[in-house]
């Protein structure tokens, strides 16, 4: 640990102990993931908003609804979104005005049941991955701080052994330490911005599928 | 895996994104900071102090012929003519007026015109002699060659002096003077009960900076046999500091490298 050693981003990684390592090992594949379940979320929550928006104006500019429903179940593809609450509340309606002697009310009760459950499969799918980034958020900042503790204690640990302290002595080991944090708060940082605005996009979506139940039903009540 | 069904499609992309957001981070971080540090250590050993020196001789030169003119003239031209009208008896008062003014006017005369003024001289001695001869004339003439003389000599004196003998004299007498407070300072500091009985000798070479500070550990040249003497020398060259140097900078060059000689027991 002289003055003249080598400052580089790569020899500070180098020279730390081996749970400072450790920490900056943990917290780059932590930030790998978090940014990758990012990129997907944005992917993933872009196309239930476009989704949504293309259903919703084919819904309402009128028309069959059991030629909607068989041109949303005709795809090869499982219903997603919107459609797929639609695909779950229409099927329940038909199958049960198919027993005649079903009751209004009981036919209403069945379909908006399953209008429901399909609901919830959609939110658990749209609020995947939000705890983890809430997770990284919250938690990488410690992660970092510990490797920096920890290194810094070794810096000190270091710095007792001589009798002359001087700031060139501890400077290394301290420098050491702080890639620790930073690659903490790098980790942190997009993880928390990103929750925030994934859970409020999820929210409106939320809002959005609920509204579209409550109307869907209504159609359902004065169908039946 | 950890991906829902629906987000499969996304995950390469997503992957190669994160990955690339890294890489920029990195790059960004690499490019950005100036990871080498410039360290103190080396700058405090670069010869600042060498150029100080060789950037001031230009002003040094002045202050030295400064002292040396002012006080010669003062001293040695005003006192002779005083003691002259004293000396000199009062008949021949006019004589010596007139031979004044003869005398300085070729101030710096060449051989020929010195032998010019004596046969001049030698003349008027001899109309004297006539003009009053039972007067002492003898003494006055003696005196007046003199102050002749004696008036050459300086004339010569200032002229060569002035070149020469200012510098010598300012220098030498300065560089001496501090060197010998430089040795007094240090040994006043030494502790000469570890030097033994005897009168050993050692020679120690310090380099100073000008401040008055160490340039570097002090370096034995030559040992007094003793280890211990060797020793307290050095503590008390370390305790002496800073010494004493001559305010001029133009002279630190004759201090940056010293060698000294102790005899402590001395």
């Amino acid at each position: 640990m002289n003055a003249s050693s080598d400052m580089s981003f790569f020899t500070l990684i180098a020279g730390a102990s081996l749970p400072v390592q450790l920490v900056m090992l943990i917290l780059v594949i932590t930030s790998l993931f978090s940014w990758w379940y990012i990129f997907i979320k944005v992917a993933t929550i872009k196309r239930a908003e476009r989704d949504a928006e293309s259903f919703e104006e084919t819904f309402w500019t009128g028309g069959d609804l059991t030629k909607l429903y068989e041109g949303v179940t005709a795809g090869r593809r499982k219903p997603q979104g919107m459609a797929s609450i639609f695909e779950a509340g229409f099927k329940e309606y038909i199958r049960h005005k198919q027993q005649a002697r079903m009751e209004v009310s009981d036919v209403m009760e069945g379909s908006r049941r399953a209008m429901r459950a399909a609901y919830n499969r959609e939110m658990d799918d749209l609020d995947a991955h939000l705890p983890f980034l809430a997770s990284v958020g919250s938690v990488s900042p410690y992660i970092g701080l510990f490797g920096t503790v920890w290194g810094i204690m070794n810096a000190f640990r270091g710095l007792s052994n001589v009798a002359q302290a001087t700031l060139t002595q501890v400077a290394p080991g301290i420098a050491e330490a702080l890639v620790a944090t930073a690659i903490g708060l790098f980790a942190a940082i997009p993880a928390v911005i990103a929750y925030n605005r994934f859970a409020s996009s999820v929210d409106r979506l939320s809002v959005r599928y609920e509204s579209f139940m409550e109307e869907f039903t209504n159609i359902l009540q004065r169908k039946s | 895996m950890m991906l829902r069904q629906r987000e499969t499609p996304d995950s390469v992309k997503a992957g190669m994104l994160s990955v690339m957001v890294h890489v920029l981070l990195l790059g960004a971080l690499l490019i950005s900071f100036n990871w080498k540090t410039t360290h103190p250590v080396s700058i405090a050993q670069v010869e600042l102090w060498d150029s100080i020196p060789v950037a001031q001789p230009a002003p040094a030169p002045i202050p030295e012929p400064v002292p040396e003119p002012i006080p010669e003239p003062v001293q040695k031209v005003e006192p002779q003519p005083v003691p002259e009208p004293e000396i000199k008896p009062e008949p021949q008062l006019e004589i010596a007026l007139e031979k004044k003014p003869v005398k300085k006017q070729p101030p710096k005369p060449d051989v020929k015109a010195e032998e010019a003024r004596k046969k001049l001289v030698a003349e008027m001695r001899q109309e004297d002699l006539k003009n009053a001869p039972k007067e002492t004339p003898k003494p006055n003439s003696d005196a007046i060659k003199k102050l002749q003389e004696e008036l050459l000599n300086e004339d010569k004196a200032v002229g060569e002096q002035k070149a020469t003998a200012a510098k010598s004299a300012a220098s030498a007498g300065v560089v001496d003077e501090f060197k010998a407070k430089i040795q007094a300072k240090i040994r006043g500091n030494v502790n000469k009960t570890l030097c033994g009985d005897g009168n050993p000798e050692l020679k120690v070479e310090i380099g100073l900076i000008p401040t008055g500070q160490l340039s570097g550990a002090p370096k034995l040249v030559k040992s007094s046999g003793n280890s211990a003497c060797d020793d307290a020398v050095e503590r008390a060259i370390r305790i002496s500091e800073p010494l004493p140097l001559p305010s001029d900078p133009a002279l630190f060059s004759e201090f940056r490298n010293l060698r000294l000689t102790f005899r402590p027991n001395d």
